[in-house]
């Protein structure tokens, strides 16, 4: 349900406290949407290795490359989209190579603050607009997924389109700023997930970035994402029998070189865990009107391309 | 990694929260930063120091960590005497508002009302002082100075913004500095971008040909606002530059240190490594690596061995052994990622484990404070903070 509404539109945009697993929702995303046979760009901000590691696929670089069938990824790279966008800009060589080299460009772009945001979003938007071919009407993306960068905000990616389209009214800048904020703010076009994981600063943050984007950005995000929640793995009978056995401080062998002791702490651990998931997926209910997917919590040796293709088959599910 | 939470790691965080003056608590975002960077601002202060834990993420986190619902833009005082009965020091706590302080600055230092009214009321300046990335950075900075030389304190925590890459922070003075370079100021502020002034005709080639770039790559009205920016500030870059200047050597210099903090999973790991290196690099004062979250292994338990089988349904004894499996794997892969690290840091790490519960209060604060100081909370208190005090600076 939440894939069919997803791919639906040409744009999804993941925002989301760090160490919320974005990337790897994102890789998930992207690989479920390539698995019903749309073609899909996994679009990173400034962040060469996550998602292409999590796909099995060596670092993607600042051109889109195919890493499975339908399944393409790229590094945006704030630096080598401004220079690209010089390049398009100047179109002659031997001027834009000039520019490029000067030192005044480079710290130009290094300090001027805004810029390099609304490059990348200028480049996504370009990436959205492309075609499969030369004289096809065919878009070359079906969907692209924007894992975006968890800076200050978590938003402040998404706020610079607004910001520089009122400090810049006129000339290109401005009207750069304009046609992405237009695209952000498509509902059609555009959607935006928030990511969270069951823990009190998380879920905070997550109110947070649902109010900032509604009344700051006119953007009402779609969905969200509960990663990492902890699972049901015992039956309530034996959920029971734990709390029994750990208040009785019952002891003994489990198995070979493993005691009861240390299973009922590993218990107790989980049920707790488990708790903080249930009591933060009814908080977040309760506070947000959106629909809530959640994913498992990995227990992978590394979380690697078997890891994401589970969780990309939990989204089909969804 | 026992070792590790009461070793060397613990010995350097101690002595800097007993010696130094400032320090910057550095790492991406969703490592816990803002909660170790206030569990160690309250360990100085329940040592006897005057300690403000200063927090620039604009999601007010620290509010939620100190259980209070806002903070404002000045330093409060906490109320420690809940915690420890008259308690020596004080903590003080408060955020970093970045348009404020921005504001602050440009009332504090503009050559004329008339200049500061240009640039408060400068479109451009609105916008970038509140909204746009890279700001927090500056004013962060900006505030520091002011901060550190604050008599009240004796000792400033700062946590710094959640960054994907968390060198952004470090590098906001050089790439101030290199900013109001006068070469590049020369360029912005060449008279041809001067409100009014740009149907003038362009005296040299070179500049033509530069002006013609820029406003197809830009548009001739930004490079005009900017200019118009730039223009406003004239007279207050000196003293800019001459602030970034101090901010960077005073993070040098022996009175700050840097507290990296990083979760267990691979991809903050990587980051802290990086940071750590390019700390190096800079030749800037690493305190030490604080690994967050860290979870136990059920499987390495070393309680004796327990005598006689337990009498356990076997559905559920098979789930329990799954469980702890599952458990363990985590642990070693965790274990995998900070071994790696540990090597490189010089043992210079602390190891926190996964709390039972959620960090929102003073009391929560504490017991992370002790484990990074290799005492209290549930694990038995190996030195007290005193003890280790006399052992001398961890560097």
């Amino acid at each position: 349900m939440l894939l069919d509404d997803l791919l639906d539109r040409r744009l999804v945009i993941l925002s989301g406290k760090g160490g919320t697993g974005k990337s790897v929702v994102g890789a998930a995303l992207a690989l479920a949407a390539a698995e019903r046979g749309r073609r899909v760009l996994l679009a990173e901000i400034d962040a060469p290795l996550e998602a292409s590691r999590y796909l099995g696929a060596a670092p993607a670089g600042s051109r889109d490359t195919e890493v499975r069938p339908g399944l393409s990824v790229v590094n945006l790279d704030p630096a080598a989209v401004m220079d690209e966008y010089v390049r398009h800009a100047v179109r002659v060589e031997l001027l834009a190579r000039k520019l490029l080299d000067s030192p005044i460009y480079r710290r130009f772009f290094a300090a001027a603050p805004g810029l390099p945001e609304l490059m990348v979003l200028g480049k996504i938007m370009v990436l959205e607009e492309a075609r499969a071919g030369r004289f096809s009407s065919r878009p070359r993306y079906d969907l692209i997924v924007v894992d975006a960068p968890a800076t200050g905000h978590g938003l402040s990616l998404l706020k610079v389109p607004l910001a520089a389209s009122r400090a810049v009214p006129v000339g290109p800048v401005g009207h750069h700023a304009r046609r992405v904020l237009a695209l952000l703010q498509d509902a059609e076009r555009t959607a935006l997930v928030l990511v969270a994981v069951p823990e009190e600063m998380a879920a905070v943050e997550a109110r947070e970035l649902h109010r900032a984007a509604v009344e700051e950005l006119g953007i009402t995000p779609r969905a969200l994402v509960l990663n990492e929640c902890h699972e049901r793995r015992f039956t309530r009978e034996q959920e029971a029998e734990i709390r029994r056995l750990a208040a009785a401080g019952a002891s003994g062998r489990l198995a070979q070189g493993v005691g009861l002791r240390a299973a009922l702490s590993a218990a107790r651990r989980h049920l707790r865990r488990r708790k903080l998931t249930q009591f933060y997926l009814t908080q977040l209910r309760r506070s947000l009107p959106l629909p809530i997917v959640t994913l498992p919590y990995l227990f992978d040796e590394d979380i690697g391309p078997s890891s994401i293709e589970r969780l990309a088959r939990r989204l089909e599910a969804a | 990694m026992r070792a590790a939470r009461s070793g060397r790691g613990s010995r350097a965080l101690a002595a800097a929260l007993a010696e130094r003056r400032i320090l910057v608590v550095c790492g991406s975002g969703g490592v816990g930063k803002t909660t170790t960077a206030a569990a160690l601002a309250l360990q100085a202060a329940l040592e006897g120091r005057r300690v403000l834990a200063c927090t620039i993420d604009p999601a007010r986190r620290l509010a939620t960590s100190l259980g209070l619902a806002a903070l404002g833009g000045r330093p409060r005082a906490l109320d420690l005497s809940g915690l420890e009965p008259g308690a020596r020091g004080t903590l003080w706590a408060m955020t970093l508002d970045t348009r404020r302080t921005f504001d602050a600055l440009v009332e504090k230092h503009a050559s004329s009302d008339a200049a500061r009214r240009r640039i408060l009321e400068n479109r451009f300046y609105q916008q970038v002082s509140s909204a746009l990335a890279g700001s927090h950075e500056y004013m962060a900075m900006e505030k520091l100075l002011e901060l550190a030389a604050d008599e009240r304190f004796d000792l400033v925590v700062l946590d710094t913004p959640p960054t994907r890459h968390a060198l952004d922070f470090l590098e906001a003075p050089a790439r101030l500095m290199g900013f109001l370079d006068t070469s590049v100021l020369r360029w912005f502020l060449r008279p041809y971008f001067v409100a009014g002034r740009l149907t003038l005709k362009v005296a040299t080639r070179t500049g033509a040909f530069a002006l013609d770039l820029a406003d197809r790559v830009l548009g001739l009205q930004f490079l005009q606002d900017l200019s118009e920016f730039f223009l406003a500030f004239e007279g207050m870059y000196e003293g800019f530059k001459q602030r970034a200047e101090r901010v960077h050597e005073l993070l040098r210099g022996e009175d700050s240190g840097f507290v990296l903090v990083a979760g267990p999973a691979r991809a903050t790991l990587d980051e802290a490594l990086y940071f750590y290196r390019r700390l190096r690099e800079k030749d800037m004062p690493f305190v030490g690596l604080v690994v967050n979250r860290v979870h136990p292994d059920p499987l390495a338990e070393t309680a004796p061995a327990p005598r006689g089988t337990a009498d356990l349904d076997p559905d559920l004894a098979r789930g329990l052994l799954r469980l702890m499996e599952d458990q363990s794997r985590v642990a070693r892969r965790e274990r995998r990622g900070i071994g790696r690290l540990a090597a490189e840091v010089a043992g210079r790490l602390v190891v926190v484990p996964e709390l039972e519960a959620d960090v929102h209060d003073l009391r929560g604060l504490r017991e992370v404070g002790q484990m990074m100081l290799g005492g209290g909370g549930s694990r038995p208190r190996r030195k007290r903070p005193a003890e280790l005090q006399a052992q001398g600076r961890g560097r």
